[in-house]
């Protein structure tokens, strides 16, 4: 009984004492992109300032609500990373501070963002599908969002929830773009309000389209990269996953496995944000990774870890792998009306759209 | 109170929660008890009579419903059973297995921050009493149920208390051994003068052993007092029925005459002397007769009865017979006798007046 | 009123002991902050408010009820399958005579330390649509059927098969300690009597063992409805409870709607726990023969033991394959896609964040342990040896530690600890603010967060300890305690010298199972981890729901390793010791 009262004293005294001995200083990243990103970032960032870096990899929509959740008592400084409509969403929630970087000025102006945020990287969305099960299936690799309808494809597509993901937002909102378009060239004015966003319309157009696909999807991950990884070990035939993700699973031994495609009508793109937690406890070291993180230097970075999303920092070099994003139709995303209906939007899927059981 | 008074039961009640529904059960009613310092006193009764609880009660293990419990002229009812100075040998023997013979004798005397070296001096002085000296090492399931005994007498009697109290502590053992603790035992309570109370179901024990008996039935004390009285003049039917075997026959009491009440039975008139009871004449009386009063012999005279049974044990032959409509046993100890009546034979019955004892009517 | 009075006195006759009082007053506090608190605050929380009226939907909405449906039958399905599993593993182990015995029963310990996701994560490897099994060897992307409409891993069988063979092992054990005693005397009667093996085992073996079926299959049920990990896995669209709730909070963060959703997998889990309690418990009589006198007759018979051997083989086989493939798949790139060696796993593991999730989590659990120990032994201490009034209230609620869903208790924590617990009385212009409980959970919690996880392991370990040391203790003859009070000990000094030595090597024995336990749970603490407290299994379904396997299986090995040295050291320190056991027999 001794030995274990030693041992539990020395136990106690360890935890108590550690992290007051580590009150040093200190930045704690919400990141959201792919964790070796992550980690290549915060080590290149601690060298480079010697402060002691650590992160948390959480999905956008996970993001937003740990933010929301702790705003009171802010757990992270800064955060990186992930679809900017989030950010926007957070904006209005009041949960970022305004910072005018001295570096923003490096960035190209259309990914300046407002005063909260600034773009770090850009990415269109694409569909990542396995060439032998397509095969199998005998469907062509999708190149429209109406090719995801294909029943032959049930319980083949993956996608990640909406309200974890930010792609799979993005995924969402792209929809209601195309659909709001439609609306607009059937009859001008049924597509998009007076401010420009699209209509309740449109959103509704967008659900049904997403009801009609949930007969399809095998299963709402939490990560919006994660669908990648499904397609590439054959367990579904297609996933709605960034195009930069893709080619990473590419790059990483499924050179042969996937093949990546674009819908024609148009697709979605994000801005990955980054922004400073309101009232973050770290506010010092935060101001100083959002500089970094503007730099060349700092974007350079992406490339060693196989993420090819395009640097938002023109000196920064592009890999001949990226996907260049002027030969994809875009659709004109409205980031502004995205982030303004995302929390509504997002808790509108969950309720609707994933619980219900597929045929 | 009495100088030589050690321990003092004042109305002693306990009532217990009945298991099912929301009564209650009383396990002791109103006991009160007396114990002279170094007196052997035995709890003798059935089991579920009170006797154990009763121990406990003064071990302190359970707290009386009412009443109040004195040892040595100190109130104790509310004191925890570890300040009482009294120690308690277990029916279990409660040994304490992971402790060697030594650790488990010396265990007390640690707790009382007792100096090593008068430790070890104690210990193995108590050791060599109970002739354990060679077993210190051993662990108790190294031991026999007799050596196992001897440990627990030793762990209690190491502490030198005010009290020994004995709960059941040879039940476990077989019939020979038992006969030779309880011997053991007897020797060295005469010998160190502990007061003592000790609880048992068995007669012969209790008898062998005690100062005085007490008899209980359903929580009360039926009868208290040394052994001899309890056995020769028992208080009650149940006391004379509980201690040894006895033989009873309803008779009515004709006078009573220098303190002896004039009974017949059988055709014959019998004066029985009369003991504390009291009794007047007409009244209807229980006449008790040890089956070792009652004689059987080839007499034509005598009360004529039918053997039923024949059994020759070594030490007496008991025979079963049928007196009129009753069975009674009668014990032939008479050495140089066999069997002398067989089964389904006739005898005549003779009763020594001295041995006969009036209990009041049972019905 | 004489009773209250009288209890009233024994109360305070049997806690006059300071020692005891104290004990028995922080066992209480204990319970009541750490345990009861945040379940009624979960559960008024999903019953007023916001959270009613999503309450209110769930249960009307027909999408939902079907949910619910969902997660009833899962239950059932695994505590079907489970509890099968564990009878059929356990009647062989005890009453057919076959070889590997000792196998048999080593394999069916194994899924004890089996982090979660690790088992739901080799099933897809091996049995997904392009599984090693599956597509490799069958050529098929199904587990039966053919064509498009087959049946896949992902949905109700696929977790079926995972959480009946994670969770067997309780039946198993509980099972084969009742059939090992079982009174031999009563097979051998039957079979004087000229019964036919066949027919003892229907007339006499199972009816004996109704209460131990009935038992593992309510816990079954009650585990398999509080999983998390397996349905996140391999759901695909097959939605429950406790994938709900978990979207309701990562996802939306919305707690009221959390709590109902946790109302209503509360009531299945409670009632369960009741039947057991007050019925199951109520109704087993087999552990009252004690001992078995003779030896336990075994089944002969050519064609009913090798069938039998033959199944439980091959789910042992299967068991073996499925952490074979966790170990291989550590250790390979991307197994089934390419299948070089690589080390580049625990590279990143051991780089990233593994390290500090590895210190962290041991610590953790090893802290807890120890504490939950301890605290389980001194209320079995109390609920056995004291009686006093509300010990069975004491009991009830300590067992709801672990007879509740992990995820409802960890919306409790985060409901009740996210803000610091403190008693205002209103005195003069300040009023006087008394801090009770400082904040556990969330941003700039107290320790990082450390001290909650670490309550929420104990609240899950201590019921374990608990039950081990009643029965425990109501194998030590109480005279022994008795004697040693009657020797001049007082209450601490007999529990420390006596009671304690007398149940340490089975009591920590069950250590090892509640340290295991804590290292692999997910449920109760995946709302709880924080930025400078990292667990390694909310790592492990971080890795896991990004789809990188190869990352979450060197977790896992790591995770393996570790608690096989734990439990290496604890058996050193307690080796030696086992004549103490022996003499709780021979104390007699």
């Amino acid at each position: 009984m001794k030995k274990l009262t030693v041992m539990l004293i020395v136990f106690v005294m360890v935890i108590f004492v550690l992290p007051l001995a580590a009150q040093d200083q200190t930045l704690t990243v919400l990141c959201t992109p792919q964790e070796d990103w992550c980690v290549a970032m915060t080590q290149a960032f601690q060298e480079e300032t010697g402060i002691e870096t650590s992160y948390v990899r959480l999905s956008s929509g996970e993001a937003l609500a740990r933010i929301r959740a702790t705003a009171d008592n802010p757990e992270f400084s800064v955060w990186w990373g992930g679809p900017a409509d989030a950010f926007i969403a957070a904006t209005e929630e009041g949960l970022l501070e305004s910072y005018e970087s001295p570096n923003a000025e490096m960035i190209y102006e259309e990914y300046r963002g407002s005063g909260t945020w600034t773009g770090v990287y850009v990415g269109a969305l694409g569909f990542c599908s396995n060439i032998e099960l397509l095969e199998e299936l005998g469907v062509e690799a999708p190149t429209s969002w109406d090719d995801l309808l294909d029943p032959a494809l049930a319980g083949n597509v993956a996608m990640a929830h909406p309200a974890t993901s930010g792609t799979a937002f993005t995924a969402f909102w792209t929809e209601v773009t195309l659909q709001a378009d439609a609306l607009e060239e059937a009859e001008a004015g049924t597509g998009y309000d007076e401010d420009g966003a699209p209509t309740q319309a449109a959103i509704d157009n967008a659900f049904e389209y997403f009801a009609a696909l949930h007969q399809n999807i095998l299963q709402y991950t939490r990560s919006g990269s994660a669908p990648g990884r499904l397609a590439g070990g054959g367990e579904v035939a297609v996933a709605i996953i960034f195009s930069h993700d893709c080619v990473k699973l590419q790059l990483e031994g499924f050179q042969d496995v996937v093949v990546n495609t674009f819908p024609e009508e148009g697709t979605g793109y994000e801005i990955g944000g980054m922004a400073i937690i309101a009232n973050a406890p770290e506010m010092d070291a935060a101001k100083m990774w959002y500089d970094w993180a503007l730099t060349a230097d700092a974007q350079a970075i992406a490339a060693t870890v196989n993420s090819l999303q395009l640097p938002t920092n023109p000196e920064t070099p592009i890999s001949e792998l990226s996907v260049n994003l002027d030969e994809v139709n875009l659709v004109e995303y409205n980031f502004a009306a995205a982030g303004a209906s995302r929390t509504e939007l997002v808790a509108r899927f969950d309720s609707e759209i994933a619980p219900e059981p597929a045929e | 109170m009495n100088d030589m008074t050690s321990l003092r039961l004042e109305s002693v009640v306990k009532k217990f929660p009945q298991r099912e529904g929301s009564g209650e059960f009383t396990a002791v009613d109103n006991v009160s008890l007396d114990i002279r310092k170094g007196e052997f006193i035995t709890l003798l009764g059935p089991s579920g009579c009170g006797k154990t609880t009763t121990l406990r009660l003064i071990a302190g293990f359970e707290s009386p419903t009412s009443g109040r419990i004195n040892l040595g002229g100190r109130d104790i009812t509310m004191q925890p059973p570890n300040k009482r100075d009294m120690t308690m040998v277990f029916q279990s023997y409660a040994l304490f297995p992971h402790m060697s013979v030594f650790d488990n004798v010396a265990y007390g005397l640690h707790l009382k921050r007792l100096s090593r070296s008068d430790i070890d001096k104690k210990v193995r002085a108590t050791l060599d009493l109970m002739g354990l000296g060679a077993l210190a090492t051993r662990r108790p399931n190294q031991l026999s149920g007799g050596q196992q005994q001897r440990v627990a007498l030793a762990r209690a009697l190491v502490m030198e208390p005010q009290v020994l109290l004995f709960d059941e502590p040879l039940s476990n053992l077989d019939a020979k051994l038992r006969v030779q603790m309880r011997g053991e035992i007897h020797r060295l309570q005469r010998r160190l003068n502990i007061t003592s109370v000790y609880v048992t179901h068995d007669q012969d024990e209790a008898m062998a052993l005690s100062d005085r008996i007490v008899v209980m039935n359903a929580g009360k004390i039926e009868q208290m007092g040394k052994p001899e009285d309890i056995y020769r003049y028992p208080a009650t039917r149940f006391v004379a029925d509980f201690i040894g075997r006895a033989n009873f026959l309803d008779t009515k009491i004709q006078a009573i005459d220098d303190n002896c009440a004039v009974v017949s039975a059988f055709g014959q008139t019998f004066r029985v002397p009369l003991q504390q009871t009291p009794f007047s004449v007409g009244e209807h009386a229980t006449l008790m007769m040890r089956p070792e009063a009652i004689r059987l012999a080839h007499d034509p005279s005598a009360k004529q009865v039918r053997i039923e049974s024949a059994m020759y044990l070594g030490t007496e032959v008991e025979y079963m017979v049928m007196v009129d409509d009753q069975l009674w046993s009668v014990a032939d100890t008479d050495p140089r006798t066999g069997r002398a009546f067989d089964e389904g034979a006739t005898a005549g019955m003779t009763i020594l007046e001295s041995s006969l004892h009036l209990l009041k009517a049972s019905h | 009123m004489f009773t209250l009075q009288r209890t009233l006195k024994d109360f305070r006759r049997t806690f006059g002991d300071p020692v005891l009082a104290l004990g028995l007053l922080v066992a209480v506090l204990f319970v009541f902050f750490t345990i009861l608190l945040p379940i009624f605050s979960m559960i008024s929380a999903g019953v007023s408010g916001d959270g009613l009226t999503s309450l209110q939907r769930f249960i009307t909405d027909p999408v939902y009820l079907n949910i619910i449906r969902n997660t009833i039958v899962m239950g059932l399905t695994v505590a079907l399958g489970g509890t099968l599993l564990g009878f059929l593993f356990a009647y062989v182990q005890v009453k057919v005579k076959a070889p590997f015995k000792r196998f048999i029963h080593i394999v069916a310990l194994i899924p004890i330390i089996s982090p979660p996701f690790a088992l739901a994560s080799a099933i897809i490897i091996l049995f997904g649509r392009s599984g090693l099994i599956t597509k490799g060897i069958f050529d098929t992307r199904c587990l039966w059927g053919e064509g498009r409409g087959c049946n896949d891993i992902y949905g109700l069988d696929g977790l079926t098969l995972v959480l009946s063979l994670s969770l067997f092992t309780v039946a198993y054990m509980n099972l084969k300690g009742m059939l090992e005693a079982l009174d031999p005397a009563l097979d051998e009667a039957a079979t004087n009597l000229g019964g036919s093996k066949w027919h003892i085992f229907r007339t006499v073996t199972v009816p004996m063992l109704v209460p131990g079926l009935a038992g593992s299959f309510l816990l079954l049920f009650v585990e398999a409805i509080a999983d998390l990990g397996n349905p996140l896995v391999l759901g695909g669209n097959y939605e429950v409870l406790a994938t709900r709730i978990y979207i309701s909070i990562v996802g939306l963060f919305d707690t009221n709607a959390a709590a109902a959703l946790s109302v209503v997998l509360l009531v299945p889990s409670l009632t369960v726990f009741m039947v057991q309690r007050y019925w199951i418990n109520r109704a087993s009589v087999v552990s009252v023969t004690g001992k078995p006198t003779g030896k336990p007759q075994q089944i002969e018979h050519p064609v009913v033991r090798w069938v039998l051997w033959g199944i439980v083989m091959a789910f042992c086989l299967l068991i073996v394959t499925i952490y074979g493939t966790i170990f291989v798949g550590a250790f390979t790139e991307v197994l089934g896609v390419n299948n070089a060696f690589t080390l580049s796993h625990f590279d990143f593991v051991i780089n990233g964040y593994g390290a500090e999730a590895m210190t962290d989590t041991t610590l953790l659990s090893a802290i807890a342990t120890p504490i939950a120990g301890l605290m389980g032994i001194f209320i079995a201490f109390l609920v056995v040896r004291k009686p006093f009034p509300g010990r069975g209230a004491l009991d009830f609620a300590t067992m709801l530690g672990i007879a509740l869903p992990g995820t409802i208790l960890g919306i409790g924590y985060l409901i009740v600890f996210n803000n610091p617990i403190e008693l205002t009385i209103p005195i003069g212009e300040t009023p006087l603010v008394i801090p009770i409980i400082p904040k556990l959970t969330g941003g700039r919690a107290l320790l990082g967060g450390a001290l909650a996880i670490i309550l929420v392991y104990i609240v899950r370990s201590v019921p374990a300890a608990l039950r081990s040391g009643v029965s425990l203790l109501s194998q030590i003859d109480p005279a022994i305690e008795e004697a040693s009070t009657s020797l001049g000990a007082n209450n601490a000094q007999t529990f420390r010298r006596i009671t304690l030595p007398l149940i340490r090597p089975a009591f920590l024995s069950g250590l090892m199972y509640a340290f295991a336990r804590s290292m692999t749970t997910i449920s109760a603490i995946v709302f709880l981890t924080t930025p400078q407290t990292r667990i390694m299994t909310a790592q492990i379904l971080n890795e896991v729901e990004n789809g990188r396997f190869g990352n979450a299986f060197a977790y896992c090995v790591i995770l393996i390793i570790i608690v096989l040295i734990s439990i290496a050291i604890l058996t050193f320190l307690v080796g030696g010791s086992s004549a103490a056991t022996r003499g709780l027999q021979g104390g007699r």
